[in-house]
């Protein structure tokens, strides 16, 4: 492992000013269970100089409801949000997902926030020592392109990556219609993932903090759900997750959120299928169209068509626990 | 130079070690303070073999970055109990076979201490969802599962 230094943040403010210190030479740390496999394993070409830990930052793990909005701080453990009753009842997507992410060792380090600011897993961007130097590393190849894609993209490639996002809690939120509150600006989690800047997943600038995470409270007519398909129950990564929301005015849809995971470069918003949806009462041959429509315009890979079946049985199986 | 001085307890007592930020806790643990019932199997946080018992939970110290350790509370295979005094799921573990090759034992029993230190009547849901962390390339786990249900009934009987 390359050298760096370390340094526990007391507050937000002088995280902040560390990271502009070092000029995007420098992370931020919360659980760690994302970012010290990469130092690990030097999977980056330049290693970063420093980890600054935000874990020492008192009162950044609240998970409270306030009026109509959840409110929950970075550094909720993913292990308290799968237990926690309230989400479990409200705001059920997000407590499933939390539950599913790894393993119980890395819950109860990893946080909400690192969760949604992870790194790509793709294999040949995590192969140790940088290998292979990617898009993603300033190289001029996506390797996966006529490799071993079977956990790539089946929605085609963002400045030629291939690699999907791994997380887990990201598409529960999307469809909660969550935002994102950091150090510099509030934007809906949709919008959290950006595809200008190969070397970064989220949009978050190099000095920037995520600071907490805003859901609106469902009304008590809506329902969520979460489904993963893994190879293991736990400990691994989603092959496809789906996360949907369903409100209801009587026994119609009045609005649909779906949200899929490791099935594009970032999470996977079907709007056709959400659109077609609305107004329309949740039966076997509604949900079945709508997962037609959410993988109509799929685009497999040389090993991965599979994925396809696998997302339109998640897409019904979370839209029918909806009901 | 960017090492420190870690300060912790660790199985009951207060550590000061020199530490580097590159150092994981579970080198700092064996390299260091000569614990080597914490293994090192993937390094990855995949495995579980490294399982020690930081503040209450069940963590892979393979990962965790030793300066985030400072002012915990740790405890390792080696401080809940040994020859002439051993843990009811050290015990439970041999008597009952759970143990075959041994390198999973340690951390399968940190997992399983610190579900049974929050939870003394855990059910086998509960058991399974504790040590699925752990990865055992033996055993088959089902022994390992009958272990800690021993293991927790002798902890009540002895209340
Ligand atoms: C064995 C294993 C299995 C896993 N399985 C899954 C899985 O099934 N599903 C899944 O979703 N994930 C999985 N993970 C990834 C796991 O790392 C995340 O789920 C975890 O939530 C990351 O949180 P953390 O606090 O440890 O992040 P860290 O490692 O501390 O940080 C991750 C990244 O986010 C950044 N970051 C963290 N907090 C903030 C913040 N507040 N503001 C700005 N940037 C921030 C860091 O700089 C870093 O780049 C797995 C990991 C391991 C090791
Ligand atoms: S060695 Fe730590 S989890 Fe495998
Ligand atoms: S006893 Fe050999 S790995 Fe578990």
């Amino acid at each position: 492992m390359k050298r760096f230094k370390h340094y526990d943040a007391c507050t937000l403010d002088e995280a902040v000013s560390l990271l502009k210190e070092f000029d995007g030479k420098a992370n931020i740390i919360a659980g760690g269970t994302d970012i010290v496999g990469l130092f690990k394993d030097n999977v980056f070409a330049e290693s970063p100089e420093a980890l600054i830990n935000i874990k020492t930052i008192p009162g950044l793990d609240y998970v409270q409801e306030e009026e109509d909005m959840l409110k929950i701080g970075p550094l909720a453990l993913l292990e308290d949000l799968a237990h926690n009753k309230l989400l479990k009842s409200n705001y059920t997507a997000l407590a499933e997902a939390a539950r599913r992410t790894a393993s119980p060792h890395i819950r109860e380090m990893g946080t909400i926030g690192g969760n949604i600011c992870q790194f790509s897993r793709c294999w040949y961007y995590r192969l140790p020592n940088n290998r292979f130097n990617c898009i993603r590393k300033g190289g001029k190849d996506c390797f996966a392109e006529e490799g071993e894609n079977r956990y790539h993209s089946i929605f085609g490639n963002v400045k030629d990556c291939l690699a999907v996002h791994p997380s887990d809690t990201a598409p529960a939120l999307i469809a909660l219609e969550a935002k994102v509150k950091t150090t510099k600006r509030v934007i809906e989690m949709a919008d959290f993932y950006q595809t200008e800047d190969a070397k970064k997943f989220s949009i978050l600038d190099s000095d920037e903090i995520l600071i907490e995470i805003q859901i609106p409270r469902p009304s008590e007519s809506t329902k969520s759900k979460f489904e993963k398909f893994a190879i293991r129950k736990s400990i691994d990564f989603p092959i496809v997750n789906c996360a949907s929301k369903v409100e209801f005015e009587g026994d119609k849809v009045k609005k649909a959120n779906i949200c899929l995971n490791a099935v594009f470069v970032t999470p996977y918003v079907p709007k056709k299928a959400e659109e077609y949806l609305e107004g329309k009462a949740l039966e076997l041959d509604t949900v079945e169209t709508a997962a037609q429509l959410a993988l109509q315009d799929a685009k497999p890979l040389s090993k991965n068509e599979y994925k396809i079946e696998i997302a339109k049985s998640l897409i019904k199986k979370t839209l029918l626990a909806c009901k | 130079m960017s090492s420190k001085i870690l300060t912790f307890t660790l199985n009951g007592e207060t550590i000061r070690v020199v530490v580097e930020p590159t150092d994981m806790l579970a080198d700092v643990l064996r390299d260091k303070l000569n614990l080597i019932g914490v293994k090192k199997g993937c390094g990855q946080g995949e495995c579980g073999a490294c399982t020690v018992i930081m503040n209450g939970d069940a963590v892979t110290s393979c990962i965790i970055p030793a300066l985030k350790a400072e002012g915990a509370v740790v405890e390792t295979i080696e401080g809940i109990g040994g020859p002439g005094k051993y843990h009811p799921l050290q015990e439970s573990f041999m008597d009952l076979g759970a143990i075959q090759c041994g390198f999973c034992t340690p951390g399968m029993i940190m997992s399983a201490k610190a579900l049974l230190d929050k939870n003394e009547q855990p059910t086998r849901e509960e058991i399974r969802e504790a040590i699925s962390g752990n990865i055992c390339r033996c055993t088959g786990y089902v022994k390992i599962e009958k272990a800690v249900s021993t293991a927790a009934e002798k902890i009540r009987e002895g209340k």
